[in-house]
């Protein structure tokens, strides 16, 4: 199915209001996610199973800030204060996911944000590349040149431990609990970001098809490392109780308070320099 | 036919430029003490024939006397300039950076800004960041690819 597309947005401005508010909404939903998930990755640069992980998740760190940094940076066109999006929100206004909220304290936990919540990001991301809204189309094919190296990185220690037994077992162990946010994340299916994304050109895929284009990112890597995941086949199983919208993400929780100061760069505030 | 200009750090902050860290820091003597001063890090520029035709011209040939931080090479050599546009005196520079959270943004600014007002005919410098199309090595130009092997980076 093709579409014409009759409008190209080249500011916020341009944007009927409803479809303004779901894009910042979304923005910002991947900025909060890829700040945190850069702290997540960059907690494990020390004691990953090998030297060679330690320094991907050191570069793998700096490249989700850089994107978050970018990130904020447009929001600025939607009258947002980067600053204070970036250094002065509290915990429950950050739109990260539940996956989130806590450190990755095993190996495949981290490998479940890397490969599952990560690449999740990068779909959303990609369903932008020919975006009716102008300003967003220079920044997103670096930032998804970027991320290829992250889901490789992802995919590679997936086959790795799946050709363990025991590493297998806790692969598949983190991986189930993972499944459920990172599908969700997308949205309701008559939601997501809002229907209207879909229909001013911002986004070319609604919640259920982003769905779909995860799936069809991760299953073969699944198969490829032997892990058996039920909770990829279909998405009747998604449960919407205690939904929170807004968060895209299972209502209660949030970043613990030493996190959060480590986010915000509370300490070392007064030397910023940009 | 190429000659080589020795590398002086750009020190001074751009205007409006006001960060705690900043202030009352000389860049230009860390640098002098790293790469500034070491012959080995020399930066190749390219010989140019006659005056520059005009200002476009003029901040081009400028911006080859640019280095990046981390390398001997020129911006321009490493493929960071994607377009230079001149209007009256003021020069506008498209540039994008080889990572998305690349550490020197700041700095490859100042030197962006320093070089180029040091034209006698330029009195305004623009400078836009853009990440599209994405940089990659292919963006190297021949001789930044040979200055980065002098400088044994493997490319």
């Amino acid at each position: 199915m093709s579409k014409t597309r009759t409008d190209v947005f080249k500011s916020p401005d341009a944007l009927p209001e409803p479809v303004r508010e779901a894009l910042a909404a979304m923005l910002l939903s991947l900025a909060d996610n890829k700040r945190v998930l850069g702290m997540r990755y960059g907690e494990w640069i020390l004691g990953a199973p090998t030297l060679e992980a330690g320094i991907a998740c050191s570069a793998m760190a700096q490249d989700e800030w850089g994107h978050a940094r970018i990130l904020y940076a447009t929001l600025k066109d939607f009258e947002f204060e980067p600053t204070v999006l970036e250094h002065e929100r509290p915990a429950d206004e950050y739109l990260n996911s539940e996956l989130l909220d806590d450190p990755a304290t095993e190996w495949p936990d981290l490998l479940a944000l890397n490969l599952l919540l990560d690449s999740a990001l990068s779909v959303q991301v990609e369903a932008m590349t020919e975006s009716s809204y102008e300003p967003i189309l220079f920044k997103t094919r670096k930032l998804l040149e970027e991320e290829r190296f992250h889901f490789e990185h992802g995919r590679g220690w997936a086959m790795r431990l799946g050709d363990m037994g025991a590493g297998r077992a806790a692969l598949e162990a983190a991986f189930r609990k993972a499944i459920g946010p990172c599908l969700r994340w997308f949205g309701r299916p008559d939601s997501g970001f809002g229907r209207q994304l879909v229909d001013a050109g911002v986004v070319n895929a609604d919640a259920d098809e982003l769905r779909r284009r995860w799936l069809e990112r991760i299953t073969p890597v699944l198969a490829e490392a032997g892990l058996e995941l039920p909770e990829t086949e279909g998405k009747a199983a998604l449960e919407w109780e205690g939904w929170n919208a807004d968060r895209r993400r299972a209502a209660e929780g949030a970043l613990d308070e030493e996190t959060l100061a480590r986010v915000r760069g509370d300490r070392n505030r007064s030397m910023l320099m940009d | 036919m190429t000659k080589l200009v020795q590398l002086e750090r750009r020190s001074r902050a751009d205007v409006g430029y006001e960060s705690e860290i900043e202030r009352g820091m000389d860049f230009s003597a860390v640098f002098a003490e790293t790469i500034g001063q070491n012959p080995d890090f020399a930066l190749e520029v390219p010989e140019w024939e006659g005056p520059p035709a005009d200002l476009r011209e003029a901040a081009w040939r400028a911006l080859h006397e640019v280095a990046d931080p981390e390398f001997p090479i020129s911006l321009p050599d490493l493929g960071l300039v994607y377009e230079v546009e001149a209007v009256d005196t003021t020069v506008r520079v498209t540039i994008t950076f080889t990572a998305s959270a690349c550490p020197c943004v700041e700095f490859i600014k100042w030197d962006i800004r320093e070089r180029l007002l040091e034209e006698p005919s330029i009195e305004e410098v623009v400078i836009e960041v853009t990440w599209d199309p994405p940089w990659t090595t292919s963006r190297i130009t021949e001789r930044g690819r040979q200055a980065l092997r002098k400088a044994g980076v493997s490319i």
